[in-house]
């Protein structure tokens, strides 16, 4: 059992992992790099706007990853 | 500022919480370390969301947070999209942690560290040096309380007098009700700190604009100061390196009291819909914010940047927001400390005196409720009192050594193969090179000292870890069902197998 590690072993498992991995980077450079600017959306700061998409985006896919551990009824 | 309001309110919701916090015990006998400790593991999704979120949103959301906006600018909401990764974190791991707690008896984190490789000696250290971190964070949220208790008072109750006055306030209800209480604490601090933060924000920004939009405030800041709104800020010192490293430094410390915060849950279930939402919460942080923003035009010979949302509010708001805002700020650092307090009695008790004394489970049981008693006022006391500059640096240091207990993690969810001596050797490197690179050559290349201790400490993890002998295979097997309950993988092969 040497090198056996412990991966997703479903195709919605491995794409959980895919999007915990993109929202990340989301947050972290080089994305952040490319709303590192100083112009107004809605009245605030672009940066603050993309932490706030960034936050909410991590709520949607907790969401679906709820239903697909709930679906495949495993804790 | 002369009225006695303030000081009121603020001293109000002391008794508040004293009572909240006294009746959480419900006439429960606290004498056992799954009580007074975990709660009975019964706390409801509720409760849970709220004892993490107001535990996490410390006086740094409405000091520290402000005065960073003040003087950097957007650079502080990298805060709030770690938190938001922690939510992730908890999301994953701490079903997890919940079973391991729940099928294996374990109340602290180092328990579960002891269990997994099978070495009390590895979870003493674990816990010994993850209290240095914990007490020095419970002791700047008591002189960040103490402050607060200060100006309220208009300088009457000094910071000594305030130290020992919200340390008893808290040592009475956390000795009667152990978990119970932070967790019904919380709930209460959690939903005064978020309606304190956006009446302050809301308020302030009407005061300074004239109307309740945030953009007036950011378009004049857009106008006069444009280097608050992007990277690396107005100080020039929040590179994307850094904010990118701090953000990975920050998710991968799994503090003591997260961990015996999932395992005061009532389900595994329980934590993962807390978790869900958990960002959600993370709305405080912005209107806080803004008053930092506010100060740099409104405010601009600041001596203290942490001082911009205090200083703004006795100003230019009614006494009895700055009442509120005195009582939130309390909120925001008592919630923050008693989880700490708490996790380092529940741990050196648990963790090191009981397997050293040799004591049993319910003598180990009293002896964690007594022992928050000398840690609160022998060690954390005299600590906030005095204090020593370099304790944000004992802080950091104990912050960076969180993160290096990494591969103990890594080893109990995904590497059955982890070994004691590999963790042990990971955490030493780790911690040397982040204890070196935070006080002789700080943050080299813009990277956060915890991540250089990271790259060394996971190759000599792995590398030691193949050398030395695995935990016994009964062992890894038990925290693998949980862990793994669908089996493993090969790396670079599809099919999964399991482990026996």
């Amino acid at each position: 059992m040497g090198r056996l590690l412990v991966l997703p072993t479903s195709r919605a498992g491995w794409g959980l992992l895919i999007a915990f991995v993109a929202l990340v980077l989301a947050g972290t450079w080089p994305v952040i790099g490319l709303v590192n600017r100083a112009t107004l959306v809605m009245g605030l700061p672009l940066m603050v706007v993309w932490s706030y998409l960034v936050i909410f985006a991590c709520v949607v896919v907790m969401l679906i990853g709820n239903r697909i551990v709930e679906r495949d009824d495993h804790e | 500022m002369n009225s006695l309001w303030p000081l009121l309110i603020t001293l109000n919701y002391v008794a508040i919480a004293m009572v909240i916090g006294l009746r959480a015990r419900a006439g429960r006998s606290m004498n056992s370390l799954e009580e007074w400790g975990v709660a009975g593991r019964s706390m409801g999704p509720v409760t849970l969301y709220l004892l993490i979120a107001a535990g996490s949103v410390s006086a740094y959301t409405f000091m520290g947070a402000p005065g960073w906006a003040y003087a950097k600018g957007v650079a502080v909401f990298y805060v709030a999209i770690y938190l938001s990764y922690l939510a992730l974190v908890a999301w994953y791991f701490g079903p997890k942690v919940w079973q391991f707690g729940e099928q294996f008896g374990h109340v602290t984190q180092a328990s579960a560290i002891s269990d997994r490789y099978q070495s009390p000696a590895l979870g003493a250290l674990a816990a010994l040096v993850m209290a240095i971190g914990s007490i020095a964070y419970a002791v700047l949220q008591t002189i960040g309380s103490a402050y607060i208790l200060f100006v309220m008072s208009g300088g009457l109750i000094p910071i000594w007098l305030g130290v020992v006055l919200v340390l008893a306030c808290i040592a009475v209800y956390l000795y009667a009700s152990g978990q119970r209480a932070i967790g019904r604490t919380n709930a209460f601090q959690g939903v005064l700190m978020v309606v304190v933060a956006w009446a302050v924000g809301l308020w302030a920004v009407h005061s300074a604009t004239g109307g309740l939009s945030f953009a007036g405030v950011f378009e004049r800041i857009q106008a006069e100061h444009s280097e608050f709104l992007t990277l690396p800020g107005a100080g020039g010192d929040m590179s994307f390196s850094f904010w990118t490293t701090s953000i990975i430094v920050s998710m991968f410390s799994f503090m003591p009291p997260v961990w015996t915060q999932w395992m005061s849950a009532s389900s595994a279930r329980t934590i993962r819909r807390s978790a869900t939402w958990l960002p959600t919460y993370y709305v405080v942080i912005l209107p806080m914010v803004v008053v930092g923003f506010i100060g740099i035009f409104s405010l601009p010979e600041l001596a203290r940047a942490d001082t911009v949302v205090l200083e703004y509010a006795m100003q230019h708001l009614p006494v009895v927001l700055v009442g509120l805002l005195g009582a939130g700020t309390l909120a925001a650092s008592m919630s923050s400390s008693e989880p700490f307090i708490h996790s380092v009695s529940l741990s050196l008790s648990k963790d090191v005196l009981q397997p050293v004394l040799k004591l049993s489970d319910g003598v180990t049981g009293k002896l964690a409720r007594l022992l928050i008693l000398p840690i609160m006022f022998l060690v954390v006391a005299p600590l906030a009192i005095a204090e020593p500059g370099s304790l944000v640096m004992i802080l950091l240091v104990g912050l960076g050594f969180a993160s290096q207990v990494l591969p103990a993690f890594i080893g109990m969810f995904f590497w059955p193969r982890a070994s004691r001596l590999g963790v042990m050797a990971g955490i030493v490197v780790g911690f040397l090179i982040t204890v070196a690179l935070t006080t002789l050559w700080p943050h080299p290349l813009g990277i956060h000292a915890g991540f250089w201790g990271l790259m060394l400490n996971l190759p000599v993890f792995v590398a030691v870890s193949l050398m030395t002998p695995a935990t016994h295979a009964e062992v890894v097997e038990r925290f693998f069902r949980i862990a793994a309950p669908r089996g493993f993988s090969r790396l670079g092969q599809e099919a999964s197998q399991s482990l026996t």
